[in-house]
């Protein structure tokens, strides 16, 4: 991880929240915690037509639909991956109303204090700034702040190096 | 032609608003087990009598020759990217009408008629697939299955469709 500069904004304003850190390929992630409405189990998904190569298809859940996108996948991580994996149900991102995300484990919930929150450099772990909020630091492990929407909607490719 | 049945439920002392239902047609296409309303489908035929137009765009396109006329013949598979180099012995051609125009959806098996609430039938989430949403009506659960529900008009509305009427 090359430098990164303390994140900018006029004296006083707090711009810490509370994000939930999660694994994939053996990095830390991070996303709201409020765009997160519940933690489930993975379970099969039924296959759709012509997916995105990172979308494994949809759920039904509690009477919702959702489409399950596969965060291994998304940053371009073909092998490997945990037998049990985590779905974070979001909601609020994009323009469907729920999404899961897969990904190979949740940790806990966080408090990132808004000084400890650094602009990111133009790379992390390969994943360039646009698709990064920002970058942390806990118990001595990198955390990297996802920008959730622009991880689901771009078009472009995203490489994620393990 | 739609079917569509109320059925009445009595419970004691009270009026019960009918639950409306639906008939489905399931059908397969590769793994995945998709339906499609009755609305515009006229008849479920063996697929003899499907040859290759001698130009692109064949794949998903072919020609279903039926009663002595031609029609397009949408091949599924193609067409969701579940092709095969053969037509399994099961498939069967769905023969319907949209927009005034008959055309053929290819399908590797019909499974089964089913009724189904309409209410229940929820929009596909935009992530699911990268085909044009216009192909499908929407998405519904039934039992432990979830069903894709395509829209006859707008697969009518394919360019392949209108192409070959000369649209």
């Amino acid at each position: 991880m090359t430098q990164a500069s303390p994140k900018g904004g006029t004296a006083g304003q707090s711009v810490g929240a509370q994000v939930i850190l999660f694994q994939v390929g053996g990095k830390s992630f991070a996303v709201d915690l409020a765009l997160v409405e519940q933690i489930i189990e993975y379970r099969e998904p039924t296959r759709t037509p012509l997916r995105p190569p990172y979308v494994e298809g949809v759920l039904e859940h509690r009477g919702r639909y959702l489409a399950l996108v596969n965060l291994r996948r998304r940053f371009g991580l073909t092998e490997g991956g945990p037998a049990h994996p985590a779905v974070l149900l979001l909601s609020g991102v994009g323009k469907d109303p729920l999404v899961g995300l897969v990904v190979d484990q949740v940790l806990r919930v966080l408090s990132l204090p808004s000084e400890g929150v650094l602009s990111p450099p133009p790379r992390v772990f390969g994943i360039r700034a646009e698709y990064i909020r920002g970058v942390a630091n806990a118990g001595g492990r990198p955390i990297v702040w996802l920008d959730i929407l622009k991880v689901l909607t771009a078009t472009e490719a995203i490489t994620l190096l393990t | 032609m739609e079917s569509r049945t109320l059925v009445t439920r009595q419970a004691r002392g009270r009026t019960v608003t009918p639950t409306p239902r639906e008939q489905i047609l399931l059908f397969r296409v590769g793994d995945t087990v998709y339906g499609i309303g009755l609305r515009g489908l006229w008849e479920v035929l063996s697929p003899e009598g499907v040859t290759g137009l001698p130009t692109p765009p064949y794949q998903i396109c072919t020609v279903l020759a039926y009663r002595g006329r031609k029609f397009p013949l949408i091949r599924l598979s193609e067409l969701f990217g579940a092709s095969a180099s053969s037509v399994p012995p099961t498939a069967r051609v769905l023969f319907m009408q949209a927009w005034g125009k008959p055309f053929g959806l290819l399908v590797d098996e019909v499974v089964e008629m089913i009724e189904a609430n309409p209410a229940r039938i929820a929009p596909v989430p935009a992530l699911a697939t990268l085909l044009n949403p216009a192909f499908f009506r929407g998405i519904f659960s039934q039992g432990d299955r979830v069903v894709l529900v395509l829209d006859g008009d707008g697969l009518g509305s394919m360019s392949e469709v209108v192409n070959f009427y000369g649209g």
